[in-house]
């Protein structure tokens, strides 16, 4: 199954990139976007034959590829990467419909310029992202963390602003060398546990000595820190996320950035539990320097779309404090963390990808008053009220729910730096509110305001995320149900400190129901 | 002030139409609450017009008019507005209330905010305003009031004891028959303005705007009166023989008042006036349509989003086609008809100061270098208006402004 969601679009990428000349975007587009709705569906078929009750791997495959370097074809899923896969998916669907190309096209938001490489590259993303979220070799994760460069690169500087070459260089220098330093961790991991293969099973660092382990796990660190992005290793990031088009900037914040998220939990905390409690409060003084400086470097932006990338860095920072501080719930508020996260920032990229293309414009000072109901685009203004309050942590948002387990499961291992964050997700809603007061509210400029409509087919994405943010805002359950079994497993692992958590002094939850909720 | 183009020719035709036909209902209901509706404390039905008004000779169209402004047309109420009426913009024959109820109508409230502004702003020359304030005007007044409210002597009590705001009131039932008898002749200008355009009788904007002269120098002397119908019999609040005339006391304060000052429309922006947003002058106000930021209709209950509704039922179809083609199409349509017709107000403001020119000035081709002196002082104080910060004449002269 899991390979079926694998190799499916990629099959769709090659089978694009060899589609007569004489097709039509749209029906290109149809073609990416049924194939990716397939897939997306598929993923949800997953979720409901998800076991709840295990929080170990499930759906395993396993083919033996090349045994002497130890790389095999081995794939599974658990509560950590199955949501994260079916989030993936769709917003791979959302990003093949959002708006993409120079304002004023009339292609029906679709772009004219080289559709099938286009296509087929979002397709062969999807398939890198499925790929990594379920290998469960070392080499296999490597393999597919490294594929997704290539896409990446090719979508910045094909289909970016102005400046996009060199985003798409640093975006590259800087994730190669992410990549880089994830195989070298890798490497050591395996040879120095004296391990013939790569199988995530295999492996465990118990043997090593505490200093080998801090360096792979400082290693790791970096690597994924890179693609996070983490302070101070953050510098490729705005730059690639406003230069690429809103549908590659999705699919950057969306989902390549919580590859970096997940290969931390996944290969850090799990791999070296002992050694995460060890660095636990620098990495926590990391997610909270990451949240104040997304926060501050977001109020001082002009662009809109710049703004949404320093917040990005903001909220990736909550997910490494919760992960620092390794309580059941605080990893339960990471991983919610990650998945509300790729939703809002979906919504929020895909509304600026609107504004953009409808305004001609992202600059703070020239927008004004776009809540007209007639001249302006009131729906899109109002889904982006909708979309800040969601990442300011509204209650009743899915953004509150991630936030509440964050700030409530880490609070005893780590006060200050809570209290901080709490602090700059006040800093949230100022920047959101300098956001909408300046592009929704205020009066529509006469000279500029001759915007063209804005099409159901352009709007559908937004509502339906939109709803989506909405619904696991009220029904918080639906959200963390499959992913409550695996981070209470590994809550488990962490032989000591915290004790005496508040947040584990309950040790058989209701599994229906939110943690953040059953303690009140 | 407007170009002279084919484009703006037709613009502004089409909307003389468009705005003729909720005309021919504003003059009527006007003159029904001035005459008929009068002092009514809970005037709920001043809306629904009786037939008797709906059938109310127009005095410049039909076989029995003073002059015969609108050539083909009747005297009658407009058909186009009486199939509105019937059916409403759901285009079905519901019981009136409902249509009332839905805002389905014709919305007089733009017409009594115009009545509004006339008579709040003052000092914008005539005598007619004077007159409401003389001894004559009161004594005329008192014997309605008496008359209408003889068998209501809560009222007469409310009256004793506060006589200035019955008389008030009546001062501007006075105004609402100024401004209908005004739009009596304006409705059946645009009507035969738009039927030479459709017999493609104008060639160009200053043939319209020769024409509108023309017109207001016809209508310039007729009388300007309130009358008052209790229990069938008259009262002359203002009688014919004070000799109020059109021009004077009608036309020109409505220009001045409407076009020009009217008020801060309330809603859409919040004036603050200790900073000096609010001019302290009430001759310094300039919120009218000329100065109107149309761009934001829609967002608030501004007065002439209520006209622009109004006309939009009316619009000629050559009209509706060209919107189509524009920024939003149907969606905006509001918005493109409102700033053509701030483009067809433009027109009107011209053929206003030709008209004043003419019957205050002297020839453009005059010898006398004085003469030609006042001329030029004349034009250049209207022009100076124009060149406030918030005046839309450069956008209405360019053709991307819609």
């Amino acid at each position: 199954m899991l390979s079926l969601l694998l190799w499916l679009p990629l099959i769709g990428a090659i089978a694009l990139l060899l589609a007569p000349p004489q097709w039509s975007v749209v029906r290109l587009r149809n073609i990416a976007g049924v194939l990716t709705l397939l897939v997306f569906l598929l993923s949800c078929y997953l979720l409901s034959q998800f076991d709840l009750g295990n929080g170990g791997w499930q759906f395993q495959e396993y083919h033996a590829w090349a045994q002497p370097i130890g790389l095999s074809y081995s794939l599974a899923v658990d509560g950590l990467s199955l949501p994260l896969l079916v989030m993936g998916n769709l917003l791979t669907l959302i990003a093949i419909y959002t708006i993409t190309g120079a304002p004023h096209e009339t292609t029906a938001g679709a772009l004219r310029d080289r559709p099938r490489l286009y296509y087929s590259l979002i397709l062969l993303v999807n398939a890198g992202v499925t790929g990594a979220l379920s290998a469960q070799n070392l080499l296999l994760f490597v393999l597919f963390y490294e594929l997704e460069l290539i896409p990446f690169y090719l979508l910045i500087s094909i289909w970016g602003g102005p400046k996009r070459s060199y985003a798409a260089i640093k975006f590259l220098l800087y994730t190669a060398v992410s990549g880089l330093f994830v195989l070298a961790a890798f490497l050591g991991i395996t040879f120095l546990s004296q391990s013939t293969s790569f199988d995530y099973g295999l492996l465990t660092t118990d043997g090593l000595e505490l200093k080998v382990r801090l360096i792979l796990l400082t290693m790791l660190l970096i690597g994924f820190g890179i693609k996070i992005p983490l302070v101070p290793l953050h510098t490729w990031m705005p730059d690639a996320y406003v230069e690429a088009s809103p549908a590659t900037a999705i699919l950057l914040g969306g989902i390549l950035a919580k590859l970096g998220t997940y290969g931390l939990i996944r290969f850090g905390l799990q791999l070296f539990p002992d050694t995460w409690t060890l660095i636990g409060p620098g990495l926590a003084a990391i997610g909270t320097i990451s949240v104040l400086y997304g926060a501050l470097s977001a109020i001082a932006q002009k662009d809109i779309k710049r703004m949404v990338a320093y917040s990005s860095i903001g909220h990736m920072g909550y997910m490494l404090v919760a992960a620092a501080a390794g309580t059941r719930l605080s990893i339960l508020g990471a991983v919610a963390q990650m998945i509300s996260h790729g939703l809002i920032l979906a919504l929020l990229f895909f509304l600026v990808g609107i504004v953009e293309r409808k305004a001609g414009t992202r600059d703070l000072d020239v927008l004004n008053g776009l809540m007209n109901p007639i001249r302006g685009l009131p729906l899109t203004s109002a889904l982006l009220i909708a979309a800040g309050m969601a990442s300011a942590g509204i209650p009743g948002l899915v953004g509150f729910v991630a936030e509440f387990m964050v700030f409530q499961g880490s609070f005893t291992t780590f006060p200050l730096p809570i209290l901080v964050c709490i602090f700059a997700s006040g800093l949230t809603a100022v920047y959101f509110v300098i956001l909408l007061n300046r592009t929704c509210f205020g009066k529509l400029d006469n000279a500029i305001a001759y915007y063209p409509t804005v099409l159901l087919s352009e709007r559908w994405p937004a509502l339906a995320l939109a709803a989506i943010i909405l619904f696991l805002g009220v029904q918080p359950q639906w959200l963390v149900r499959w992913i409550q079994p695996t981070t209470n497993a590994l809550a488990a692992q962490f032989p000591t400190v915290l004790a005496d958590q508040f947040a584990t002094q309950q040790p058989t939850l209701a599994p229906d129901l939110p943690p953040a909720m059953a303690h009140r | 002030m407007l170009p002279d183009t084919p484009e703006n020719l037709m613009q502004i035709i089409g909307i003389y139409k468009a705005y003729a036909v909720p005309m021919d209902f504003y003059w009527r209901d006007l003159l029904y609450i001035a005459e008929q509706v009068f002092l009514d404390p809970v005037p709920f039905f001043k809306y629904f017009l009786p037939q008797e008004y709906l059938d109310l000779p127009n005095h410049y169209a039909g076989d029995t008019a003073d002059f015969r402004v609108w050539q083909k047309g009747e005297a009658s109420a407009h058909p186009e507005l009486l199939e509105f009426m019937a059916k409403g913009e759901v285009n079905r024959k519901l019981p009136k209330l409902l249509h009332h109820l839905w805002h389905d109508r014709i919305n007089m409230e733009f017409a009594e905010e115009c009545m509004r502004a006339m008579l709040w702003h003052q000092g914008m020359g005539g005598q007619f305003y004077d007159y409401l304030e003389s001894g004559e005007y009161i004594a005329n007044a008192d014997r309605a009031i008496k008359a209408y409210f003889k068998r209501n002597p809560l009222m007469l009590g409310l009256y004793k004891l506060f006589p200035n705001m019955f008389y008030e009131k009546v001062r501007e039932l006075s105004y609402y028959a100024n401004l209908g008898l005004f739009w009596e002749v304006m409705a059946p200008v645009f009507f035969e303005m738009s039927d030479l355009y459709d017999a493609g009788e104008f060639k160009s904007v200053p043939d319209a705007m020769d024409f509108l002269v023309n017109g207001i120098f016809i209508a310039a002397g007729r009388p300007i009166y309130h009358h008052a119908y209790i229990d069938g019999e008259c009262y002359e609040i203002i009688p014919k023989s004070k000799g109020f005339t059109w021009l004077y006391e009608a036309a020109l304060p409505y220009v001045e008042a409407v076009f020009y000052r009217t008020s801060p429309f309330r809603g859409t922006k919040s004036y603050n006036a200790q900073a000096g947003q609010v001019p302290d002058e009430q001759k310094d106000f300039h919120y009218g349509i000329l100065y109107a930021d149309v761009f934001p209709v829609g967002t608030a209950g501004i007065p002439p989003t209520l006209l622009m509704q109004d006309m939009l039922h009316f619009l000629p179809p050559y009209l509706t086609e060209y919107y189509q083609q524009y920024c939003r199409g149907e969606d905006d349509i509001l918005i493109q008809l409102g700033i053509t017709f701030q483009r067809s107000m433009y027109n009107v403001t011209s053929a206003v100061i030709q008209a004043l020119r003419t019957a205050l000035l002297y020839p453009l081709d005059d010898p006398n270098p004085k003469h030609r002196w006042a001329n030029r002082r004349f034009f250049e104080a209207q022009m100076d208006r124009f060149k406030r910060p918030e005046a839309r004449l450069r956008n209405v002269q360019s053709q991307d402004y819609r």
